[in-house]
């Protein structure tokens, strides 16, 4: 079964990004897509985002990285990955060998990290990158750039220029003006935006054991259902910002969620934390949604997405 | 290794075995399991799976036990015959059993992998041994050649070593347990191999919320529970 009523041309200015669906696997839920092997099926995805990429590999945080919360759960994995150079070497191989589209998700604690990177991206021809200026789990760099319009604006400028193919920049939530980070990531000459990263937050657990109290903490990324209102109020701010394409992400689990982001404007969507949940989460709502445009007699997603818009 | 895959089972029964602990045994599609993996279960009122043990696997059903400790395993107790749930398996890796003389050593619910693995030693005729560990009568569990309540299980274990002339020792349960028995495991110069646990997300090696530190040919590497692991020899672990 193909799901051809799903195609989805993301289009910016002076490039365009052809995803088969508009379903995309969220970075750090999909790995490299090595360790799934046969387990999850990836046909019908538009493409999945790696695990965040650094210029050298990292070990990421010690101590307890997850806590579930209500709605949601708070990961301070801090960007463990295999560094690029392993990254080309050992898992660019197997995406390409299993035809999989992907998104190479880079981040840094400098500028010339990123360039390093985004070079080593266009060295590669890979055909889309996200660069991560917001993760909220590394003590230097990488937020800091994502928070100040400025340096994002020069940062932005940098990879573009060593960078020819879709870029597309992942926007952090914890700013008090996502307008303004919008606004600098399309003059710096980026072709998408992926909007939100996670919230930061808190996690508490209190226990008594009839003498004394145990305190347990983790601090770090929020992310699950419980961010989606905050997702939609910023993807919607994005929109009245600036005039390019939005891949959203924030709490996306079931059909209604993605009506919902295409009518602030979003393009396509990634899944994050629900696939901890529902390991099939992404086919299941490919499927979902190319049978409702089929069964509701719309022409394809862009018709959809139109329909929705219209709605006030 | 099996593939996993998800799957739906039906409680076949669900019984209160100790103080806040219960037993439920899940007819399953799976078709192979091995001592030492695990099945995610997917709890409707939580975000993420729970990880269990498998505690049993024979003719289709999956037996698991599970302490009541908060919105995931209340959920699970609160299932009835019949009902059907949702969980991926088999995860993890298992017990790599060697045709040695077997100490098995299980703290509280950490019982469960060991009496499947008593299970499949026994098949194949190894000689083993399994004690276990409570806090109080009212919690015990079971299934064990000697229980001992309220101490700890670990007090002992170096008499029954020598007593047992034991060759290898495979055990589950709380860290400083696993931790200490990696130290007498090395102090008598015999392997071991435990079960650890950490708080997971996705369950099959994806997200990295779950690794620990090892050391492997001379390199300190993370590695995943719910994917290298849950077992891991004791002497490559790193404790924090």
């Amino acid at each position: 079964m193909g799901l051809e009523n799903l195609k989805t041309i993301l289009k910016s200015n002076n490039r365009t990004l052809e995803l088969k669906s508009p379903i995309i696997g969220a970075s750090g839920t999909y790995g490299y897509n090595d360790e799934f092997g046969d387990f999850i099926n990836t046909d019908y995805f538009g493409a999945i985002s790696t695990k965040g990429i650094t210029p050298e590999k990292r070990f990421g945080n010690d101590g307890d990285r997850i806590f579930e919360v209500q709605g949601g759960m708070i990961n301070r994995i801090g960007l463990e990955n295999v560094g690029i150079e392993a990254f080309i070497k050992e898992k660019l191989p197997v995406l390409k060998s299993k035809n999989i589209d992907f998104l190479l998700n880079i981040a840094g604690s400098t500028v010339e990290d990123y360039e390093q990177l985004a070079e080593i991206a266009q060295k590669n021809e890979i055909k889309a990158i996200e660069v991560n200026v917001s993760c909220p789990n590394v003590k230097s760099g990488c937020l800091e750039f994502g928070l100040n319009p400025d340096s994002l604006f020069d940062l932005v400028k940098k990879i573009r220029k060593l960078y020819n193919n879709f870029l597309i920049i992942k926007l952090s939530p914890n700013t008090s003006d996502i307008k303004a980070l919008a606004k600098a990531t399309q003059e710096g000459g980026a072709d998408c935006i992926s909007a939100i990263n996670t919230l930061r937050g808190l996690g508490i657990k209190i226990d008594f054991d009839g003498k004394n109290f145990h305190r347990k903490s983790v601090k770090g990324g929020l992310s699950g259902s419980c961010i989606k209102p905050v997702a939609l109020y910023m993807i919607e701010e994005i929109k009245n910002a600036v005039d390019m394409p939005i891949i959203a992400v924030g709490g996306i689990s079931k059909l209604s969620d993605l009506f919902e982001f295409l009518s602030v404007g979003a393009d396509a969507f990634q899944i994050g934390t629900a696939n901890f949940i529902q390991p099939s989460i992404c086919t299941d709502l490919a499927v979902e949604l190319s049978n409702f445009i089929k069964e509701n007699n719309f022409k394809n997603i862009e018709e959809l997405k139109r329909k929705i818009k219209e709605t006030k | 290794m099996k593939t996993k895959s998800n799957f739906k089972g039906k409680i076949l029964n669900i019984e209160k075995i100790a103080k806040d602990t219960c037993k439920m045994d899940i007819l399953s599609p799976m078709e192979k399991a091995d001592a030492g993996q695990f099945i995610s279960i997917l709890c409707p009122n939580t975000t993420l799976r729970r990880p269990f043990s498998i505690a049993n696997f024979e003719n289709q059903i999956i037996t698991i036990l599970f302490k009541l400790k908060g919105d995931g395993t209340n959920y699970l107790s609160s299932l009835n015959k019949n009902d059907e749930i949702d969980f991926i398996a088999p995860l993890g890796n298992y017990f790599d059993i060697k045709n040695k003389k077997a100490l098995l050593v299980g703290a509280g619910i950490g019982i469960a992998p060991m009496l499947f693995l008593k299970q499949t030693l026994n098949k194949k005729n190894i000689e083993n041994y399994l004690i276990t560990g409570f806090k109080s009568e009212d919690e015990m569990i079971k299934g064990s050649d000697e229980t001992v309540v309220g101490g700890s299980v670990i007090d002992n274990l170096e008499k029954i070593i020598q007593d047992k002339k034991t060759e290898i020792i495979y055990s589950c349960g709380p860290i400083p347990v696993l931790k200490k028995i990696s130290e007498i495991s090395n102090k008598y110069n015999i392997p071991s191999q435990i079960a650890m646990e950490k708080i997971m997300a996705c369950s099959i090696g994806v997200c990295r919320g779950c690794v620990i530190k090892i050391r492997k040919n001379n390199e300190i590497i993370n590695a995943s529970v719910c994917k290298d692991g849950p077992i891991f020899e004791g002497r490559e672990v790193i404790w924090d």
